[in-house]
């Protein structure tokens, strides 16, 4: 613990004597270790010790928040005397604290701790890997490899008692290929991750992942310009799944919901998707990357269906967009580190796998893109216009995969989207990232099945021929 | 907090480090920030969350043999520098030797005004009305304007300490301030979202006012927006959108890009690589610039580069390592994202220089194109391949004239092309953080609609 509990109880009552009528502290302390290379050589090998403390005051719907590096006691009394003060209010809120540590809905094991790996072992893995993007073809100019491990250690505690202490184990590993031809140059990209330890690299081989990005990089190098203009566009369950987490998963925040910044707001109960689509937030797969065992908040993490059958079930919730509706939270309360407040966030959001085969949806296709690997995307949450980036997209014709093309986007909106889906496979990929949001990135996890939508507009280009 | 002294505290401390670790054999240098933040969140006319914070933090780096070893701590107990120190080391053992990774010794530093101590005297209260006016200007504006995402003010006041073993020791304090409103349009069914945003080195140069009518603007205009038609037409881009282009193209002007052969300018020096009305400059000591500092990430005095002039490229962005690589002089741009991280090859207060139309000129003169006022997916464009393909809204125009508002529809392109193709830039050049743009005009673009 980062802290004696005695101390923290004494915190939080200082934070209340302005009157506030809820107080957390979030301790943290974060070891990470970075290993690049580039150019053929180990450039990074960089480790670092973060530790601080955030203050939270509640006052109604309003919030005062501070942190600060020093985590002495007298430190984080006088801030949460300032917080508790800043907070206003009359009178002198003394709560009786009676501390009670929630049990979490899941556990795991980590089998090998990145921080009993020793640093050779890292590095001699990043260089393998360098190698063999670069053996992949002459063509590959540059690849980019890093590793990357965070030990975070967290305590939250809180007035209404809620004492948790947590870590949480991350790996990462990610290429970047650079390939060109004298003329154009073409990247790939690939990356694995999750809350896990050094096991990760016996399920998932780093070798494998760098042929991987280094051959995309090489086919992107004889890929035409993407068309431009409405088609029928199939994602296949191996693309990932930002646009689930951008078509709909940003507007299921309760925060958004509730200042109706969401096109799905007081929508709940109705037909917001097709009936074929599910659509799950799960916090509890194991080794994802977007998984704990508790929230930021101290909340255990669940799986909380959002929408079933196309119907709006539910939003997802932090403490207080939970408490302005007089509920419980869903476990979805988040912040970047202790200089965050938390806000509620997606976890591991998927859309369910349905019943098609992902072939047979590609043969049933008579003229389509079909996208094997998305980049990043945003969405303008208030009206669910969204955009991500096809990092692999091929030209379907008569239900065969045709030509490779590059620099395409597909703009769309969530809900028309969403309700024009007309087919889902039996599959289902994941694919991992750094979601943003109010200035904070969180670790998530995104996952789908093969999807089929009818009409999507593509951004590429027109052919010369064509122009107007 | 009482930074002068701070300053002065922390460069020693700095020194202190540098010196043990030195005398394990090494050559060294110590970079600590430190630092006050204000953030200031306003909805409805009420403080929805207040922000009050301090940080500080030691990053340490180490070059032994030509091996760089990096740590950073953000504990400055005793024991957890010497653990820094002794971490940095070993990293350092790690690393692949090259004969280029040097630091820079001491030099000159100019004198700039970095400080105003109005952010520093003004009171809470304030800083809160300031936030209050501009959604007060933003909801007067129109009676459409309905909802506030956010409305907030933030400033940070901070001090730099930076010494190194081969006779760089020096400091310096700056504060900055800014404030920004994201506000909703709605008309029956229909949401838009429209924002105002600015940062600035002086306190009294934040206009609420502006900045509320501005997001207003933005959101209103585009109510009714529909797609258009698949087309090649001439396409504006507003000083915003054309800075986000522009943060794009920014790594791609990075000396590290070029000689790892992940640069679209890469072996283009005193080669056309825009339209000859292009200028391309970073400027470290520019007056009034929200990144302007005496010395980078790694102590070396800031300079102005013209790095486009005319359309030619004339030159690449270096830190220490990268000059020495190429046998140049470093231009100041090792630039530290925090004390996380090693000096980086990064731009300073770095823009495309204003041209002489005024953008209304720059409308009229089209009989039908597109004006884009916002980019969504901007971080999806490739700066390595110079691959963009993005979602815009903006204004449909006619007969120059605003004729409707447009959404849902995307370009795409490549970067080179981008700026091969601009025929106009216009003179109202506008920072948005450290990233300033005027209007331009691109003679013709895909625009991908129905």
């Amino acid at each position: 613990m980062l802290l004696a509990p005695d101390d923290l109880k004494a915190i939080l009552e200082a934070a209340l004597e302005g009157g506030g009528d809820f107080a957390e502290v979030f301790l943290e302390r974060r070891r990470t270790t970075v290993i690049g290379c580039e150019d053929n050589k180990i450039e990074r090998v960089h480790s670092g010790l973060d530790q601080g403390a955030g203050i939270r005051v509640l006052k109604g719907e309003d919030t005062v928040y501070g942190y600060t590096n020093e985590l002495t006691r007298d430190g984080l009394l006088e801030l949460a005397r300032k917080l508790g003060r800043a907070a206003g209010g009359k009178g002198n809120n003394k709560p009786e604290i009676k501390w009670q540590r929630p049990q979490p809905n899941w556990d795991f094991q980590v089998k090998k701790r990145p921080d009993e790996i020793p640093v050779e072992e890292k590095v001699a893995l990043v260089q393998r890997a360098n190698e063999a993007a670069r053996a992949v073809d002459k063509r590959i100019v540059q690849v980019s490899v890093s590793y990357g491990d965070v030990i975070q250690e967290v305590t939250i505690a809180n007035s209404e008692g809620t004492l948790v202490e947590d870590e949480r184990v991350r790996c990462r590993f990610v290429v970047n290929a650079v390939a060109s031809d004298g003329k154009i140059i073409q990247t790939g990209y690939e990356t694995i991750g999750g809350l896990i330890g050094f096991e990760l690299f016996e399920e998932n081989d780093p070798v494998e992942l760098a042929r991987k990005a280094a051959e995309r990089a090489v086919r992107m190098l004889e890929a035409r310009p993407a068309p431009a203009g409405r088609m029928t566009v199939i994602m296949a369950g191996e693309a990932g799944g930002t646009m689930i987490h951008e078509a709909c998963g940003h507007g299921l925040e309760a925060d958004l919901v509730q200042k109706k910044l969401s096109v799905y707001a007081g929508k709940k109960g109705q037909q917001v998707a097709s009936p074929l689509i599910t659509v799950i937030d799960d916090a509890t797969l194991p080794g994802k990357y977007g998984s704990f065992r508790f929230d930021d908040e101290g909340q255990p993490g669940q799986r909380t269906v959002l929408i079933k059958d196309g119907i709006l079930v539910d939003y997802m919730y932090d403490y207080l967009t939970a408490r302005k509706e007089g509920r419980k939270s869903t476990g979805n309360g988040r912040r970047e580190s202790y200089q965050d407040r938390p806000i509620p966030r997606m976890t591991n959001t998927f859309i369910a796998p349905g019943k098609d085969d992902p072939q047979a949806i590609i043969r049933e296709t008579k003229k389509g893109l079909l996208v094997k690997r998305m980049g990043g995307g945003q969405v303008n949450t208030t009206n669910g216009d969204f955009v991500f980036d096809v990092a692999e997209g091929y030209l379907i014709e008569n239900g065969e995969i045709g030509p490779l093309v590059r620099g395409a986007t597909l703009t769309g909106n969530g809900p028309e989207v969403l309700k024009m889906v007309d087919r889902v496979g039996n599959d289902l990929g994941f694919s991992l990232g750094t979601c943003g949001k109010d200035g904070q990135g969180v670790p998530v996890g995104d996952a789908q099945p093969t999807i089929r939508i009818p009409e999507m507009v593509v951004g590429g280009i027109l052919d010369e021929e064509e122009k107007s | 907090m009482d930074f002068e002294s701070l300053a002065r505290n922390y460069l020693e401390l700095a020194q202190q480090v540098v010196e043990k670790a030195t005398r394990k054999g090494a050559l060294a240098e110590a970079f600590i920030s430190t630092g006050e933040n204000l953030d200031i969140e306003v909805r409805e006319q009420e403080v929805e969350v207040l922000t009050l914070a301090q940080e500080r933090g030691l990053g340490l780096r180490i070059l032994v043999d030509g091996r760089v070893g990096f740590a950073y701590t953000t504990d400055f107990s005793a024991s957890a520098l010497e653990e820094t120190i002794e971490q940095a080391l070993a990293n350092a053992r790690r690393a692949t030797p090259d004969e280029y990774n040097c630091l820079p010794g001491a030099q000159e530093y100019p004198c700039l005004d970095l400080f105003d101590p109005e952010i520093e005297a003004r009171p809470l209260t304030y800083k809160i009305e300031l936030a209050k006016e501009m959604e007060r200007q933003a909801r007067a504006f129109d009676p459409r304007v309905k909802i506030t995402e956010s409305c907030s003010y933030f400033d940070r006041r901070y001090v730099i300490a930076l010494a190194n073993s081969q006779g760089v020791a020096a400091s310096y304090q700056g504060a900055y301030c800014g404030a920004s409103i994201f506000v909703v349009a709605t008309d029956g069914e229909e949401s838009q979202t429209g924002f105002g945003l600015a940062t600035s080195l002086k306190l009294r140069e934040l206009d609420p006012a502006k900045i509320g009518r501005e997001g207003a603007l933005r959101a209103v205009r585009l109510l009714g927006a529909k797609r258009v038609n698949t087309q090649r037409a001439p396409v504006i881009f507003d000083p915003y959108v054309m800075a986000s282009f522009l943060k794009v193209i920014a790594p791609a002007l990075a000396a590290d890009s070029a000689q790892k052969g992940k640069s679209l300018f890469q072996g283009k020096v005193g080669q056309r690589v825009a339209s000859p009305v292009v200028h391309i400059i970073d400027d470290g000591r520019m007056p009034g610039g929200v990144a302007s500092a005496p010395f980078d990430g790694e102590g070396v005095a800031t300079e102005r580069t013209v790095l486009v002039e005319e359309g030619i490229l004339r030159g690449f962005l270096h830190n220490t390592y990268t000059a020495a690589k190429e046998g140049v002089r470093s231009t100041g741009n090792g630039a530290r994202g925090s004390f996380k991280s090693t000096p980086e090859v990064g731009t300073t207060n770095f823009y495309l220089a204003a041209g002489q139309s005024s953008p209304e000129k720059l409308i009229k003169e089209v009989s039908r194109g597109l004006y884009v006022t916002d980019v969504l997916g901007m971080h999806t464009a490739n700066p390595i391949s110079g691959d963009f393909s993005v979602g815009v809204v903006g204004m449909w125009i006619e007969g120059g004239e605003f004729k409707a508002p447009v959404r849902g529809v995307a370009i795409a392109g490549n970067l080179i092309n981008l700026l091969n193709s601009i025929e106009a830039v216009g003179s109202d050049l506008t920072f948005y953080g450290s990233t300033g743009a005027p209007t331009v005009r691109i003679s013709n673009m895909t625009i991908s609609g129905m």
